[in-house]
């Protein structure tokens, strides 16, 4: 319940934060540098180096983050679910041989490659910007390519489980073809599974995310999300100034996030 | 596992790594723009003595087949950053910093999760709750994050502990933490999960009916089947070792195989990521492959299974 709170809380905030009575999340103010957090006064959260506010920022980056989180999520559920419901549906040789090319990519640190590829993909940053395409879209990609496998898994068992059933049965007698079986009778039914499988990859593609913008790879300044203010917490401490809230806000907005996505997934997956 | 699985898996093993070694050779080599490209444009003397000194000016096939023979050797060539230094001298440097962390943060995953999970599964009630409760919370925190708290309570409000750099257990003991919690966490709640099966099934109560003490159940009955789980988790905690590491080491300033990972891929410095790409894959492989080993040890109808 706390969790489900947190999370509309949340939502609502991010979606609403333009309008807000918030200072603007870019905007500088050299007057009020590095303030505390008065919790019922003008910084609720305090502010950073550099004066920003970092309600306002915690917001912004919320709302970057929780997208990323969806959308990628979304591509990693789409790659994954046709990928297992076709290899169950086809059965046999290619179905062995599928999963056991799924099986072969777990044994590699996808994550170690994954660095290696956006690091490379800096080079062609002038043509990418052409096309329209941002360090975020080859995040989404990427993310697909990493979190994928569970997914295919999942829709590989439970496809098994329908295709033995009396509608699939029944569509194939009447002349449906693979195509048609898999699009109209199979993916539709997969959905109930697919949404706790969203619920179970969205902490891991928020926190991936996170990770990756703290190393420098992921969401790209000036925007902000939870990955970007943590590395800005980090690189704010120091034993001179206390200024532990750069670190701890966009850490505790980070933290109950994946707390409570976490406690959602585990609830619904018990209530199936 | 008998000698033929086994010689299998290594097989299997030695395949992935030359496929990731070729895919990653591939991608480097057909990416534009070298480890030379600089603000400044170089003269194109200098370029082509420095192209042939790394060869990069040979034909494609003939460098794959000079950095394969390479690898059989363990020589991945000179870092193109570091001019001067081998690969293989810098992850020689780097692997035991990354070994004693990784390890370490192991270790304590095993040594907190293991009796917690028991505990908190015998004890049952607010204990039980309140372990599950803390594991839930703790798993939700990302490596870095949890660094950083730690740095902030540890080193600068109570200055008990270094904050970085390396040296002997007191500046081991924070990255171990910031790597090994998480993973306790897991670990608490597979063996609870797996411990609470055991304690109510038949085996359990025959042995009470048997009257033995509950240390002696809990020792030899309960906890041996308990651990399969936390084995089988070996495999993918190492990956998240090796993940976290990649954060972890840099948020210390280790001088570890995350960190010259990462720094490679940021500066382009291609033999090096290169090197340790294959090294991440060879570890990982060895991982999963120990902790395979471990399950058939610890329950032998697993063999089948696998």
């Amino acid at each position: 319940m706390l969790a489900l709170t947190w999370l509309l809380l949340l939502a609502a905030a991010a979606w609403t934060a333009p309008w807000l009575p918030l200072p603007d999340p870019a905007a500088m103010n050299a007057e009020a540098r590095l303030a505390p957090p008065a919790w019922s006064a003008a910084p609720l959260l305090g502010t950073d180096p550099l004066g920003r506010d970092l309600l306002a920022r915690a917001l912004a980056g919320a709302r970057v983050s929780l997208l990323v989180g969806v959308l990628g999520a979304l591509v990693a559920l789409a790659v994954g679910v046709p990928y297992g419901a076709f290899a169950a549906q086809l059965g046999g040789r290619g179905e062995r041989f599928m999963m056991r090319a799924a099986d072969a990519l777990e044994s590699v640190p996808m994550v170690v490659f994954l660095l290696f590829l956006l690091a490379l993909l800096q080079e062609y940053r002038a043509e990418m910007a052409v096309l329209g395409f941002g360090r975020l879209h080859v995040f989404f990609l990427a993310v697909g390519l990493l979190f994928w496998l569970p997914a295919a898994r999942v829709a590989r068992a439970e496809t098994l489980r329908l295709r033995g059933q009396a509608f699939i049965l029944a569509a194939q007698a009447g002349g449906a073809g693979r195509a048609r079986v898999l699009f109209r009778h199979l993916l539709p039914n997969l959905a109930p599974v697919a949404g706790s499988l969203l619920m179970l990859t969205l902490p891991r593609v928020v926190l991936m995310e996170a990770f990756l913008s703290f190393l420098g790879l992921g969401v790209e300044a000036p925007a902000v999300s939870w990955g970007i203010l943590a590395a800005d917490g980090l690189a704010a401490l120091n034993p001179l100034v206390d200024c532990w809230w750069i670190l701890l806000v966009p850490s505790a907005f980070l933290v109950l996030t994946l707390w409570a996505l976490d406690v959602l997934a585990r609830s619904l997956a018990g209530k199936q | 596992m008998n000698a033929p699985r086994l010689l299998r898996r290594l097989v299997a093993l030695l395949v992935t790594v030359l496929i990731v070694h070729a895919a990653a050779f591939l991608l480097v080599r057909g990416t534009r723009g070298g480890p030379f490209d600089g603000e400044r444009e170089l003269h194109p003397e200098v370029r082509a003595a420095l192209d042939a000194r790394f060869g990069l000016d040979r034909p494609l096939v003939e460098q794959y087949w000079s950095a394969l023979s390479g690898l059989l050797r363990g020589d991945f060539g000179p870092s193109l950053r570091y001019r001067d230094t081998p690969v293989k001298q810098i992850l020689a440097d780097a692997l035991p910093v990354s070994l004693g962390i990784g390890g370490g943060a192991l270790l304590l995953a095993l040594l907190l999760g293991v009796p917690l999970g028991l505990w908190a599964a015998r004890r049952g009630g607010w204990a039980e709750a309140a372990a599950l409760g803390a594991g839930t919370a703790l798993l939700a925190v990302p490596g870095f994050v949890l660094a950083g708290v730690l740095v902030l309570i540890f080193s600068f409000r109570l200055g008990w502990l270094p904050p970085a750099g390396l040296g002997g257990l007191r500046h081991a003991l924070l990255p171990c933490l910031s790597l090994g919690l998480p993973l306790a966490a897991q670990v608490l709640r597979l063996v609870h999960a797996s411990a609470r099966e055991i304690l109510g099934g038949p085996a359990v109560r025959a042995a009470r009916a048997r009257g033995l003490s509950d240390g002696h159940i809990l020792r030899r009955h309960v906890l041996r089947p308990a651990l399969v789980p936390a084995a089988a988790f070996l495999g993918p905690a190492a990956a998240a070792a090796l993940t976290g590491s990649l954060v972890v080491e840099q948020v210390f300033g280790l001088p570890g195989l995350g960190t010259h990972f990462v720094q490679a891929a940021l500066h382009r410095d291609y033999t090096l990521a290169l090197g340790a790409t294959v090294l991440f894959t060879a570890l990982l492989g060895l991982c999963t492959l120990a902790a395979d080993l471990l399950i058939a040890k610890l329950d032998p109808r697993a063999e089948g299974l696998s």
